[in-house]
């Protein structure tokens, strides 16, 4: 603080608008999620009645009944393993055709990117009932590998423009020098391109896990299996027929969320790094 | 192309050996195993009937264990049959589902994807059948066809906080003229005469369907297209609904049914229509307001329709015509209507019982399961929930939204009727 | 080195796997989609082709798709203009402060990161007649309108609602996108510029907003698709309701292929859904493209 104060004198006028403008900004940011936070430790009744005072008293049991009653802790490893899983196939596959793309010659690479790029155009819903009906002949329905199919193939498209952009920021000398001291093909991708990559695994890596970690409606129409639910699925499980538990809903909310607020506080700093080099070079 | 083949070959094998990975089924070779379809989630919900059920899940696996066992498949309310359609059209119907009466139920039967019980209950297992209450099956059978099982049923009644009531000085209303006179004098003392929820849909349209009912609209005449939406009847039920909506809380439009509920038992409002599954709603969140609920009958309207018909609504289980364990599904679907069931879903669920001579201890229940089922014994006549009695639950849905058009204000009645008259030209009446 | 570079059992080896789940998962689907779209088909029976009739219902007979329509090109064209604009203005305004920018940065960014089914429902119980917004401004003594129930007007309330919740989620990726590109321009064209005696609206207008236009391309495009097939914040704000007034293609879609299982009529409005978003695709790349050739 002190230190604030004593560069005050260098500050013009206009940056203390700006920081005002900010600091408004933020609050319209944060208020919400902080207002859930507060909602989620109080009781039902309180929630009607004050809802925006700090709780009388914390009701702390309403995580643990959250966790039980809406069997989360069975949810939240069922999305882990899907995004894990999802996560490490689409990285590994959307970077073997982003290098084929960029770094490789063959009259139909503008045309392959093209092709891939068109499925950021395609909304889910386009193939949801042809896509069911085919898994539930398969008896791929109520799998998680039948979510993880589309959940790899519908996070290509990004993976694939985000690492096509850094493997062609990437210095072609690179791979000639590889190939002059005899280095295959598959060598020049596993051990130069993928370890230079890493900031762009990095980035794409976590944009799907993010995405498929929030994903719904796929979750919620091939799944029917308690035991196999991913956590947005089960969020909405506290909307009752007849009577919604609010408190309950939102504690099961805070614990869904959590996890993608922890990685994304730890991350934070080198997603810009990666964005700039993926989507400006792509 | 070879080359891709055996690609996608290999591809599928990883796939089908991943899946295998994951899904292990651990169930001894002789026991059989059923799945049942339901539309809440048996660990987190708060609803008593859906707690009801799962002790009965858990009551099954049990007492047959080693011999049956079943599975639960939950999806939330909105989802269920979309699930059940997808799971029904991919040829893994449940072995036993439980679905709502009307056009819901008639997509299922019409398919093809439930069984015919009517030899099951009338040669088989005559004393099991014999169990059930009158008349009970009359919504569920097709062409003479038994097709389905009830588990409970719930009336439609209104409810009203007696202190009110006393305070403002005014009795229980028998007519529609009664009850705006009624709603007038509560409005006049500070409290909003009726809650009720323009949020969700099904609570206005409850009332319009009492409204409908009463004034004599006739379903049936209307599904043979021998009246139309746009007669004089349905137009007089909608001038009405429009009436009574300004005795409405004034955030009705916007309240989800939960709030318009706490609006009730919270003392704001003075009346509340709803299905008997909200005693359990209101006394678990507000145990002192149970002594000061009353209940009445909807009232009626003068000169016009019978005042005693009810809406009700039963909870159906339908058994797969695909089902290779018949006997196992069976012994689960009486374990729904058995004694103890069947004392739960009276004295702790708050719905009605399907079965006859079943002894209720009044005290254990709450006190206003005793009020409605005294305004039962009086009823003459059934009829459903307007948007589960249309011909398609796409008309249900048009019925219900032309009510929350009314409601707002944004259409007449006149013009709110006439959306759903053109709606049954088009689709229902071609 | 050439030669490596032209292998083609390794360009195959490298461009199967993400070709065949295409192939499988979206393409075929996508066809059977089309397909679909051409014939009466409920859910339980099987497909019967009639022709373009779907299509003749969507254009001729459905008032619900032409409200889904406006809506989702007001919700295409609402967003796209205030991301772009907030989020560059944003994305200026941080990387003109002194400190605290990635603070700034990280609070803005982070409702992108979570679930919008998630933010839906925290959304929905704010903008509640009662509990949320309004009970605040009741204490002010202001009665706040029923905001999610509010039905009349072109465009009604609760869309642009919706819409502001969206830009809320959403506005901090494209500030982010534009972060990124101008933190890469060089310092020293600003430095330079300034000697020269220009204003530093004169920077941003001459040198900036240039140099950014590749990126307008891709937000915005982005940001169009995205707003097309927006579904998660819509489901768990309005359902579509009051009486259809907030329906968006996507919610359309899903009612009629999930609640009413007319699979058939469901495709043919996702087939409308694909067609615009490859429009404006398209059409975002050649009107931005001949800009930039022209400036």
């Amino acid at each position: 603080m002190s230190k604030t104060v004593q560069k005050k004198k260098t500050i013009k006028p206009i940056t203390v608008i700006i920081y005002i403008v900010l600091i408004i900004l933020a609050v319209i940011y944060l208020a919400p999620l902080f207002w859930m936070l507060s909602v989620s430790f109080k009781d039902n009744a309180e929630v009607m009645a004050a809802p925006f005072s700090l709780p009388e008293v914390f009701h702390f049991e309403n995580y643990a009944q959250a966790w039980t009653l809406g069997n989360l802790g069975i949810a939240l490893l069922n999305s882990v393993f899907v995004c894990g899983v999802t996560l490490i196939v689409s990285l590994f596959f959307g970077s073997m055709a982003a290098f084929a793309i960029s770094r490789m010659r063959w009259k139909l690479s503008e045309a392959t990117h093209t092709f891939f790029m068109i499925g950021m155009m395609v909304p889910v819903h386009c193939v949801l009932i042809p896509l069911f009906v085919r898994f539930a002949k398969l008896g791929l329905t109520n799998s998680r590998v039948g979510l993880i199919i589309p959940y790899i193939t519908f996070s290509l498209p990004m993976t694939i423009f985000l690492l096509t952009g850094f493997f062609r920021s990437m210095p072609g000398e690179l791979f000639e020098a590889a190939a002059i001291d005899g280095c295959g093909i598959y060598k020049c991708f596993f051990k130069i391109a993928l370890p230079l990559c890493r900031t762009g695994f990095f980035v794409s890596g976590l944009m799907t896990f993010v995405g498929n970690w929030n994903e719904l409606l796929l979750a919620m129409v091939f799944i029917s299996d308690p035991q196999k639910k991913t956590l947005p699925v089960t969020l909405t499980y506290f909307v009752g027929p007849y009577a919604t538990n609010y408190v309950q809903m939102f504690a099961a909310i805070i614990i869904a969320i959590a996890p993608t607020v922890i990685v994304y506080c730890i991350f934070s700093n080198q997603i810009v790094e990666g964005l700039t080099t993926g989507a400006v070079k792509g | 192309m070879s080359k891709k083949k055996m690609l996608s070959v290999v591809l599928s094998a990883a796939i089908a050996a991943g899946a295998m990975a994951v899904s292990v089924p651990v169930y001894a070779d002789d026991v059989e195993e059923i799945t049942w379809m339901f539309w809440d989630d048996l660990e987190a919900t708060e609803d008593l009937i859906s707690q009801g059920y799962k002790e009965v899940v858990d009551r099954f696996n049990k007492e047959y264990e080693g011999k049956y066992h079943v599975t639960p498949i939950t999806t939330n309310l909105e989802e269920y049959d979309g699930k059940l359609n997808a799971l029904i059209a991919a040829g893994q119907t449940p072995d036993v589902y439980i679905c709502n009466p009307g056009p819901n139920m008639d997509v299922y039967v019409e398919a093809g994807a439930a069984a015919d019980l009517t030899d099951i209950l009338e040669n088989q297992e005559t004393e099991w059948y014999e169990s059930f209450t009158d008349g009970i099956f009359e919504r569920l059978t097709y062409d003479g066809k038994i097709m389905a099982v009830p588990t409970n049923y719930a009336a439609a009644c209104t409810y009203y906080n007696t202190e009110i009531f006393e305070e403002v000085g005014v009795e229980v209303p028998t007519t529609y003229d009664e009850l705006l006179e009624v709603c007038q004098k509560i409005k006049d003392a500070g409290y909003d005469p009726i809650s009720c929820s323009g949020g969700t849909a099904w609570c206005l349209s409850m009332i319009a369907g009492y409204l409908c009912d009463r004034q004599g609209v006739d379903l049936n005449a209307i599904a043979d297209h021998s009246a139309n939406w746009t007669d004089e009847v349905c137009i007089e039920a909608g001038k009405k609904l429009q009436e009574l909506a300004q005795y409405f809380q004034p955030t009705a439009a916007g309240d989800s049914n939960d709030q318009a509920v706490a609006n009730f038992y919270n003392g704001e409002a003075a009346m509340l229509v709803q299905g008997s599954w909200v005693i359990a709603q209101i006394n678990g969140n507000k145990p002192e307001f149970e002594e000061k609920c009353g209940v009445f009958q909807f009232p009626g309207i003068e000169g016009a329709n019978d005042p005693n018909r009810m809406i009700v609504k039963t909870d159906n289980l339908l058994m797969s015509s695909k089902t290779e364990h018949q006997d196992a599904c069976i012994a689960f679907m009486k374990m729904f209507t058995d004694e103890t069931a069947q004392k739960y879903t009276a004295e702790v669920g708050g719905k009605f019982p399907v079965v006859k001579d079943l002894e209720i201890d009044y005290d254990a229940a709450p006190a206003q399961l005793k009020y409605v089922d005294d305004i039962m014994a009086t009823a003459t006549g059934t009829f459903g929930f307007y948007n589960e009695s249309l011909d398609s639950v796409e008309a249900g849905d048009c019925f219900d939204n032309a009510m929350v058009d009314l409601f707002l204000g944004n259409q007449t009645p006149e013009e709110a009727f006439q959306t759903v008259q053109t709606f049954y030209e088009d689709n229902v009446w071609e | 080195m050439d030669k490596i570079l032209r292998n083609k059992k390794a360009i195959c080896i490298f461009i199967a796997p993400s070709l065949i789940m295409f192939v499988l998962v979206l393409i075929i689907p996508m066809v059977q989609m089309f397909y679909y779209s051409l014939c009466d088909y409920a859910a339980l029976t099987p497909p019967n082709f009639i022709g373009l009739d779907n299509y003749k219902k969507l254009f001729f007979n459905d008032s619900t798709f032409r409200i889904a329509l406006k809506n989702s090109i007001f919700f295409m064209i609402f967003s796209g203009v205030t991301q772009q604009i907030f989020g560059l203005l944003l994305a200026v305004l941080l990387t003109n402060i002194p400190r605290g920018r990635n603070v700034f940065k990280n609070i803005f960014y982070l409702p992108c990161v979570l679930s919008s089914a998630a933010l839906g429902l925290l959304w929905a119980f704010m903008f509640n007649p009662k509990i949320g917004i309004n009970n605040l401004l009741a204490k002010m003594g202001i009665e706040g309108p029923l905001w999610l129930m509010e039905s009349t007007g072109f465009i009604v309330l609760p869309m642009w609602v919706i819409a502001f919740v969206a830009l809320w989620q959403y506005l901090g990726q494209n500030m982010m996108l534009y972060m990124a590109q101008i933190t890469g321009i060089s310092r020293d064209i600003y430095e330079a510029a300034s000697i020269d005696g220009a204003s530093k609206v004169k920077a941003f207008r001459y040198i900036t907003l240039p140099l950014i236009k590749p990126m307008v391309v891709t937000s915005l495009s982005l940001n169009c698709i995205g707003s097309l097939k927006f579904f998660d914040l819509v489901y768990n704000m309005t359902q579509g309701g009051p009486s259809h007034r907030t329906e968006v293609l996507a919610t359309q879609l899903y009612a009629e292929g999930f609640n009413y299982f007319k699979y058939g009529y469901a495709s043919a409005i996702s087939v409308i859904l694909l067609v615009m978003c490859l429009i404006v695709t398209l059409l975002v790349k050649k009107v931005i493209k001949v800009e930039t050739y022209e400036g």
